[in-house]
């Protein structure tokens, strides 16, 4: 069973899919040894190519692969996400850690780690241009402006972080 | 070491306070299957992992797990912000926590039991480990499921959906990392040694 960005859920991959598909087996199946060990728990290795979400659709479902994507009672419609340069921000940090994660069971998928190279560029370059713009994400950044700023509002737990930038 | 970054790992903007909600939700914050616990499972028992594979999951995911911390935190403030007493006072489920914590995050169960490092585990075993990691992430899971069934706050639901969807994650991950493990371990039998602890491996009897 495929996911589209819409949460639609069909019978093949839909035309948007970065990945290359088996036959023989569906996104939402992972592998098997072909003859596990007894008195010891398994779980399927999640393909190599899986589909993947773009970045906000990945922020709202909560997970960058459509066939890790299991919601309580089948409500695919993912979370509404506010529309800010905050969010932007972190559905690319969003992709750079559930690629990171991925990476760490499967170091010698070259596809993914090329994209974790993408995405880990384009996110570092985001957070710079919106460090300029709005102020420090991290305390580093705070000795590049003309004063020092880490202690502006708004604060992420702060009602008001998303609805001022 | 680690680094502060001023960001949540998704937006929280809670429109409607609501107390009764936030003495329920806190207890993903310090209940028994919450987030304080999981970090401080992950990032404890990565310690004694003898493969890179386990020493980076573990040390990815309790960093992750530490930020989802802050973002329960931040929808139980939002929810108890500019409360008045009268609000607390028709709030029978949240009073009981406004005694103790004022509108202040405290790592405590819904049912009042304060967090304890008994609901976690940190065995020195790689199977042992990552066996309950795998069922850490299904007990976060249910819990996320029931929070759902009981609140019916767009905004609420909105973070606890991404927040349930993490865990299938990371359980999908540890299952990976237990199989590459034991890879690694006595093909005859995986229990035969554990290999963080015993440094040479016994010769098995032919």
């Amino acid at each position: 069973m495929y996911q589209d960005a819409n949460g639609t859920r069909s019978a093949s991959p839909n035309s948007a899919s970065t990945a290359v598909q088996s036959a023989s087996c569906p996104d939402g199946n992972g592998t098997m040894p072909s003859c596990a060990g007894l008195a010891v728990p398994y779980v399927p290795f999640q393909q190599t190519g899986s589909q993947k979400y773009a970045q906000a659709e990945a922020l709202s479902q909560g997970t960058l692969f459509p066939g890790l994507n299991l919601p309580f009672h089948l409500k695919t419609e993912g979370s509404t996400l506010p529309s800010s340069p905050m969010t932007e921000l972190q559905a690319l940090d969003f992709v750079v850690l559930e690629l990171g994660t991925y990476l760490d069971t499967h170091p010698d998928d070259t596809e993914a780690f090329q994209m974790f190279q993408q995405y880990a560029a384009m996110e570092k370059a985001a957070k710079a241009a919106y460090e300029s713009k709005f102020g420090p994400i991290t305390r580093t950044a705070a000795a590049s402006g003309s004063s020092y700023q880490w202690l502006n509002d708004p604060w992420p737990w702060n009602f008001g972080q998303n609805e001022v930038k | 070491m680690f680094v502060y970054e001023k960001k949540l790992q998704f937006p929280v903007k809670i429109a409607t306070p609501n107390p009764k909600l936030a003495a329920m939700i806190i207890s993903q914050y310090g209940g028994p299957d919450g987030e304080l616990g999981a970090s401080m499972r992950y990032l404890s028992q990565r310690y004694a992992m003898p493969y890179a594979e386990a020493k980076g999951l573990l040390t990815d995911i309790g960093t992750e797990e530490l930020g989802h911390m802050e973002m329960v935190a931040a929808v139980v403030h939002q929810l108890t912000r500019n409360l008045t007493d009268e609000q607390v006072q028709n709030s029978p489920a949240f009073a009981p926590y406004f005694v103790d914590h004022t509108t202040g995050i405290y790592p405590t169960a819904a049912s009042g039991f304060p967090w304890s490092a008994g609901s976690i585990q940190s065995t020195g075993d790689v199977i042992a480990d990552l066996t309950e990691d795998l069922a850490a992430e299904q007990k976060a899971r249910l819990t996320y499921d029931n929070i759902l069934r009981l609140s019916d706050d767009p905004d609420v639901n909105n973070v606890i959906r991404f927040l349930r969807e993490r865990e299938i994650v990371h359980f999908q991950r540890f299952g990976e990392c237990l199989r590459l493990c034991k890879e690694k371990m006595d093909a005859r039998n995986v229990y035969l040694t554990n290999p963080a602890f015993d440094k040479q491996t016994p010769q098995p009897r032919s």
